[in-house]
């Protein structure tokens, strides 16, 4: 049984988070370890396997990229490990020059506002490319599930940045 | 280990038989315990009509006191009367003396497993922990009239998990059975989701004698889910006294080290003022300078007037930082500040005027202390408690907590590999491949930390293991899986394996801090001052009533879903019931356990396909409701 079935849903990068919320909390009901605390230690076993299965198939689908991931793993796509070379020259200048932006953001004199235009322009450059992911995994075709995968792992690089943001804004508030 | 109610035989399937059980807040400073009577949770009361215990065991030369007896003893006695001991439970040493570098203690014994002198022996905090557990279940079973079935006791949310074994392994040491460890502000909102019946976005801020948590939750229809939890496992109420004890050292032109006693005077000084303070905008604190250490006979008294601002200034770099950690919650959550309805303020410390000034400041809205901030923890726990024992079979309430540290592993370079992140919902099981650096290697170590920075050395080294047998490979061949699973209770535990070879080796760690399993055994049997005879004879009686437990459970699990097992299945589960049944008459305490993990073998694939069956009920159930 694939998570998607698990909520008695269709495999689809479009979900109903709301609708995917709550079934997960119905089921969670039923198979929770708290249910199962005056029951058999077997049972109880089995109950924290099921439990934890469904929160990782909770969190899997809920997540776009996670989601993105696990439809093209279901298809039957291999998905590059994160240390194979990455080819993408123009892609790979352009994150170095997204990291150095966020390097000088500690500098600028208005901090805050310098924060906020490179959120903006992180977040710019990841829904066009999130945009096109969700096209090609619609298309499903082999060239479309290729593309996808490359897309998902630029993506990822976005993630990356995103938690250096982050890390930069704790920073920065921390006086 | 306490012992489970059970009926005569055949007729222990009673509908409503109401099994005895508690909710336990063992707090920093005051703990607590309360328990659901007729429907109705409220705290329980010694016989003084008290119910705050304080947190103070005094181990006396023929006594230990817990609670008021001890507490008059913490100044004339420091190094015997251990208070606070819930700071110092599942920590190092070092971690110990970096934070608290003025305890009135002399420690002894491991660099991990640090113990205190007393005139009693060398004390672990555990032991300490214990004896509280100890004093309150008695008190619930005098009040209740029975024998506990089990308790939930709260920890912290943001306490990592050597704490958390180490609160585990205190309540096995006091022989008390623990249904769950339940997170402090996830209990106080159990309490209050109940008691207003809102839905919603809520934040528990809770600020105890020695801890601060915040979480973000979401309540609906009976499910309190909670997004994401922060804090400071070494920040609260007793920080504002040690920042006003410092001040009050530097106005009095004193200089450290000082003696315990004055140590004691000088916080329990501050604390008074603290407490003052909440309706008083001064305050005048009186100091025996040179008491009974000296010989001096002429007692000097140096006094000084302390007014609110001035309080307020020593205090407000700790307010300060609790706000920045609910900030970084509601980032978590993805909440933003005006999505949350409520704020419910948890723990004596939220009484500090600052403290509920800047609060309600960040968050916008009058934070809510309708529930004694005092009680609300053990009555959540209480409610809890009732429905993990089983006397609540048809209710609602679903708790989804999460861990509040991020879990991971050693690699090359002392840096940190995530392999759970904190804020994921729990139970949960994650692993993660790792491979061999050097051509031939046959080890590997495996050492498990928990926190978020990226170094090694930043982050709280949880255990380190071993796993040895890897067929000599090119690096990078070996495929080692590394699985860590976290139980309901936010407890870990790990397991390496070699897969790519089919050579399976594989071991279960638990946290290297507070005490091992041999030794808490050692010490419920000299605790427990009896014959070896008695000890056996209760290890039988407990296998006996488990056996009994088991075969009840499972025959009412045929009698509910025999379909799910054909004639030949049945019959075989009925023939290894029948065969534990006789075996449990016996007095082979081993046997009997050994009958009683047949049966769950036997009964293996049976409980699966119940639990299936349960989850395909709740999903047709649930598209009924959608049409």
């Amino acid at each position: 049984m694939n998570y998607f079935q698990l909520f008695g849903i269709e495999v689809s990068f479009d979900v109903d988070l709301n609708q995917l919320s709550q079934t997960y909390q119905t089921l969670q009901k039923s198979v929770h370890p708290d249910k199962f605390a005056h029951a058999s230690s077997q049972e109880q076993l089995i109950a924290v396997q099921k439990s934890a299965e469904l929160n990782d198939a909770y969190q899997t689908i809920k997540q776009p990229l996670a989601r993105a991931e696990y439809i093209l793993t279901l298809r039957g796509v291999e998905l590059p490990n994160e240390q194979h070379t990455f080819g993408d020259t123009r892609f790979l200048m352009r994150q170095m020059e997204l990291r150095e932006m966020l390097e000088e953001v500690t500098h600028a004199e208005d901090v805050d506002a310098a924060l906020a235009a490179a959120q903006q322009e992180l977040a710019q450059e990841y829904q066009q490319h999130f945009s096109l992911l969700q096209a090609q995994i619609c298309e499903n075709t082999d060239a479309a599930n290729m593309l996808a995968c490359d897309n998902l792992r630029k993506l990822k690089f976005y993630q990356k940045l995103n938690i250096e943001v982050d890390r930069l804004e704790d920073s920065l508030f921390d006086d | 280990m306490a012992l489970l109610q059970i009926a005569e035989p055949g007729l222990s399937t009673v509908p409503h038989e109401h099994r005895l059980a508690a909710g336990i807040d063992l707090g920093t400073t005051n703990s607590l315990i309360a328990s659901v009577q007729s429907g109705e949770a409220s705290t329980l009361v010694d016989q003084d009509g008290r119910d705050i215990l304080p947190s103070i065991v005094s181990y006396q030369p023929n006594d230990i006191l817990v609670g008021e007896g001890a507490k008059s003893l913490s100044v004339s006695d420091p190094q015997n009367t251990i208070v606070s001991a819930k700071r110092l439970i599942g920590r190092s040493l070092a971690d110990i003396q970096s934070k608290y570098p003025s305890l009135p203690y002399q420690f002894t014994g491991d660099e991990n497993k640090p113990e205190i002198v007393t005139r009693k022996g060398n004390i672990n905090p555990v032991q300490v922990s214990a004896e509280i557990l100890k004093s309150l279940s008695q008190r619930a079973e005098q009040a209740l009239g029975g024998e506990l079935t089990g308790v939930v006791v709260t920890v912290p949310a943001h306490f990592d998990d050597a704490q958390r074994q180490s609160t585990k392994d205190a309540a096995k040491l006091a022989g008390v059975n623990v249904l769950r460890l339940l997170n402090e502000p996830t209990a106080a909102a159990v309490a209050y989701g109940l008691d207003s019946g809102q839905e919603g976005v809520i934040a528990i801020y809770d600020l105890g004698g020695g801890t601060f948590d915040i979480s973000v939750l979401r309540l609906n229809k009976g499910v309190f889910e909670v997004l994401s939890t922060g804090g400071d496992s070494a920040l609260g109420g007793d920080d504002f006294d040690v920042v006003l004890a410092d001040y009050l050292v530097e106005q009095a032109g004193l200089t450290r080290p000082l003696s315990p006693t004055l140590e004691r005077q000088l916080i329990k000084q501050a604390c008074y003022a603290k407490e003052q303070l909440t309706t008083l905008d001064n305050v005048e604190v009186t100091l025996t300078l040179s008491a009974d250490e000296s010989n001096e006979k002429n007692e000097q008294v140096w006094s000084t007037n302390i007014s609110k601002e001035t309080f307020d200034g020593l205090i407000s770099a700790l307010v300060k930082k609790t706000l920045r950690a609910c900030r970084r919650s509601l980032k978590d959550a993805n909440i933003s500040v005006d999505e949350v309805l409520e704020v419910v303020m948890v723990g004596g410390s939220t009484r500090v005027p600052l403290v509920r000034s800047e609060v309600e400041k960040y968050f916008n809205k009058t934070p809510l202390t309708s529930i004694d901030p005092d009680k609300v923890v053990a009555i959540g726990a209480a409610i809890q408690a009732d429905i993990l024992a089983g006397n609540k079979p048809d209710s609602d309430i679903l708790l989804l907590d999460v861990i509040p540290l991020s879990l991971g592993l050693e690699t090359m370079g002392g840096l940190v590999e995530k392999v759970i992140h904190r804020n994921t919902t729990i139970p949960v099981a994650k692993a993660q491949e790792f491979t061999t650096f050097k051509d031939g290697q046959t080890a590997m170590a495996v050492h498990v930390l928990q926190g978020e920075r990226e170094l090694v050395d930043d982050c709280r080294s949880l255990a380190r293991f071993e796993l040895r047998g890897i067929p000599a490979m090119t690096a990078g061949a070996a495929h080692i899986r590394v699985t860590f699973k976290v139980d309901a209770d936010g407890l870990l535990s790990v397991s390496a394996m070699e897969k790519s070879s089919g050579v399976e080796a594989s071991i279960e760690v638990k946290p290297s801090f507070g005490i091992d399993d041999s030794k808490i055994a050692q010490m419920l049997k000299d605790s427990m001052n009896n014959a070896k005879a008695d000890i056996d004879a209760r290890m039988l009686k407990e296998q006996q009533v488990e056996a009994a437990r088991v075969i009840e459970s499972v025959k009412a699990a045929i009698a509910l879903d025999h379909h799910l097992l054909d004639a030949e299945e049945t019959s075989t589960i009925e023939q290894v019931i029948n065969s534990l049944a006789e075996i449990s008459q016996g007095d082979d305490a081993d046997a009997i356990e050994a009958a009683i993990k047949k049966l769950d073998q036997a009964t293996d694939v049976f409980a699966e396909r119940r639990m299936d069956s349960s989850i395909n009920k709740a999903l047709s159930g649930q598209s009924v409701d959608k049409l």
